[in-house]
């Protein structure tokens, strides 16, 4: 993906690495600016609407979002599959291209890495509220209790993805400070302030940067690499037996896995786009994101967008060519034309045509192109969930089962409150932990540059 | 207890490996080097070894042995219920949470294993010989106990030779080796 030779160095302006240490932490040692406060603020609000609408959620119960009988999910679980595709992004960067030995990784894993934390965090907030009565949220997990002891499912695609984003969360959070670990070192050693020595010296855990701890560090880097990226497959595999398992017109095809996947990683690189761009401008670190890096995520972008192009004409091919009237209706009168016409249509404009802006150089080159094809890609990724989920519940089988859905005020809450947190949790991340691997940045600097090639 | 050590910081990675092998043909012992990112040759030259990869491994077997067995004594053992009229041990949905909780485990325990290996764990204090391997310097320490002055003397030319920017004789309280 990432040939040097062709397109420049990894790193560009032949720094020393003394040099990459003191640009990458200098966010963290001066001031934030005004920006910085207003987007706090913001987010902060955004979250305190969202504490409001669980608060709501969980004092009256889930009566107060938009779902009925019919559509038992609603918003709730389009965000939910949402956040995690967003959160599958870091991953797919960092050990997907950490196996593939890619060395453009390195100025944006931990950034994508942090995306990643925070976005299944807020997603796995929605399943929870979901069950009404959070308080029994306990009861999924497989313990030996005095009702029989009852054990859960373990046959249910419910169970499964319960266990598979705890997992998903426990190991992308681990992995992510594992590799913060040496850069937290650095900041340790070169500030001068003594309460924050104590508190990186005490998160570095005692990081020396000897030969010993660097193989055991190198090597379980590859051991979690290894095995997470079994884990990025199998996460988003397992949401879409969510759906898949269920026998809903539209939801019971064998596509839904790779499609699933192919989505979230495709809305991930999406959002680390969005966030790279504008790290890039704000904190002017052009020379470590450069434009080639840029490049490579929007190829990366148009290749995927044809592939979920081509999954949705597969999903409409394949539910013609059953001749399953419930399928054709559900494709044919209910998406690409009936009431949700207008998501179907936006979802294959904005995931499938819109980024084929991408072949275009110009548009590659150009950051507010790249923020609004990465915007875009987003907006249509939720439109996607929206149509899976929503078309397919509101007119299945039964006509007179048939409803149609609208959220309310709460459900938007909700979804506005996870926002806020995810932005929130990006702030605070650019504000107190260096923004790229600094010690990775060191490793690949002279790559391009100077002595070699 | 106080052990003495001759630090050689150097600045550019080339010299700095030139160093360790010129010391090594000289017999000395490396006590550690400290350098910012992984430099490869020197796994190579001090015989470094990470055997984290097999327990890893062993870790693995031990999360799928014990899942399956798990998922076999809640599901047919304690408590049998009929999902469906599947059997009592439908071995092929159980894969899945099985691959998920044997990652899991892979993880925590490799983890584990690494904290205490590495001796990294939060609240430690291990010894930093200089406060600049973790910014742009690569240092090499030698524990200058057991060697008389001659030799000491010998390390720190060589260092010098190599084109070491700064050697420094220094003590230091409480060093594990």
């Amino acid at each position: 993906m990432y040939n040097r030779k062709i397109r420049g160095p990894l790193i560009e302006g032949n720094k020393s690495i003394g040099q990459i240490t003191k640009e990458v932490a200098l966010p963290m040692e001066m001031q934030p600016g005004l920006w910085w406060y207003i987007a706090f603020v913001l987010s902060s609000i955004a979250a305190v609407f969202g504490f409001y609408a669980i608060y709501i959620t969980v004092y009256k119960g889930i009566g107060t979002w938009g779902v009925n009988n019919s559509v038992a999910w609603g918003w709730e679980i389009v965000n939910f599959v949402w956040w995690i595709g967003i959160g599958h992004a870091g991953t797919a960067f960092s050990i997907f291209l950490l196996i593939l030995r890619q060395k453009w990784r390195t100025s944006i894993n931990r950034a994508a890495e942090a995306m990643t934390v925070f976005a299944v965090m807020s997603a796995a907030l929605f399943p929870a509220l979901h069950m009404g009565r959070v308080w029994d949220a306990f009861y999924i997990f497989p313990y030996p209790n005095t009702r029989g002891p009852l054990w859960v499912n373990f046959n249910s695609p419910l169970f499964w993805d319960f266990s598979a984003i705890t997992a998903y969360l426990i190991i992308s959070a681990s992995f992510w400070y594992l590799g913060m670990l040496p850069d937290l070192g650095t900041i340790r050693d070169r500030t001068t302030s003594k309460i924050k020595k104590a508190v990186y010296g005490f998160f570095s855990l005692g990081w020396t940067g000897s030969s010993r701890q660097w193989i055991r560090f190198d090597s379980l880097s590859f051991i979690l690499g290894g095995i997470a990226a079994v884990l990025v497959v199998s996460v988003h595999s397992i949401v879409s037996t969510d759906f898949a398992v269920g026998i809903e017109p539209g939801w019971h095809t064998t596509i839904f896995p790779p499609f699933f996947v192919i989505g979230a990683i495709f809305s991930g690189f999406a959002m680390v786009m969005t966030l790279m761009v504008l790290i890039r401008k704000v904190y002017k670190l052009t020379d470590y994101i450069t434009d080639n890096h840029m490049d490579a995520i929007a190829r990366i972008l148009v290749f995927i967008s044809m592939i979920m192009g081509l999954a949705y004409l597969t999903e409409i091919f394949m539910s013609w060519y059953s001749g399953n009237q419930y399928e054709m209706f559900t494709f044919f009168r209910n998406r690409i034309t009936g009431d949700y016409a207008v998501q179907f249509w936006g979802m294959i404009v904005c995931n499938a045509l819109i980024p084929q802006l991408f072949w275009f150089r110009k548009v590659r080159r150009n950051w507010i192109g790249l923020l609004s094809v990465s915007l875009i890609i987003n907006i249509g990724m939720w439109l996607e969930r929206y149509n899976i989920v929503i078309t397919s519940l509101s007119k299945d089988y039964l006509p007179s089962n048939w409803v149609s859905y609208s959220p309310t005020i709460i459900d938007i809450g909700v979804f506005v409150g996870t926002i806020g947190l995810f932005a929130t949790g990006v702030l605070l991340f650019m504000r107190y932990i260096p923004m790229m691997a600094i010690s990775e940045l060191k490793s690949v600097a002279h790559i391009g540059n100077k002595k070699e090639d | 207890m106080a052990r003495t050590f001759k630090i050689g910081v150097f600045d550019d990675e080339g010299k700095f490996i030139s160093s360790i092998r010129s010391l090594q043909e000289q017999k000395f012992r490396i006590f550690d080097v400290f350098t910012p990112y992984p430099v490869h040759e020197v796994f190579h030259l001090l015989k470094r070894k990470s055997r984290l990869p097999t327990a890893a491994y062993f870790f693995g077997l031990f999360g799928i042995i014990s899942t399956l067995a798990f998922l076999y004594y809640t599901s047919v053992i304690n408590w049998p219920i009929v999902y469906g009229g599947k059997p009592f041990n439908s071995f092929p949905s159980f894969i899945i949470v099985t691959i998920i909780v044997t990652i899991l485990t892979v993880t925590i325990a490799s983890l584990a294993l690494f904290s205490a290996r590495s001796k990294l764990f939060p609240g430690r204090d291990n010894t930093i010989f200089d406060l600049r391997a973790t910014d742009d310097k690569f240092v090499i320490v030698i524990d200058t106990n057991s060697l008389d002055k001659s030799a000491i003397g010998n390390a720190g030319n060589i260092m010098e030779e190599q084109g070491a920017v700064e050697i420094i004789d220094k003590e230091f309280e409480n060093v594990e080796s």
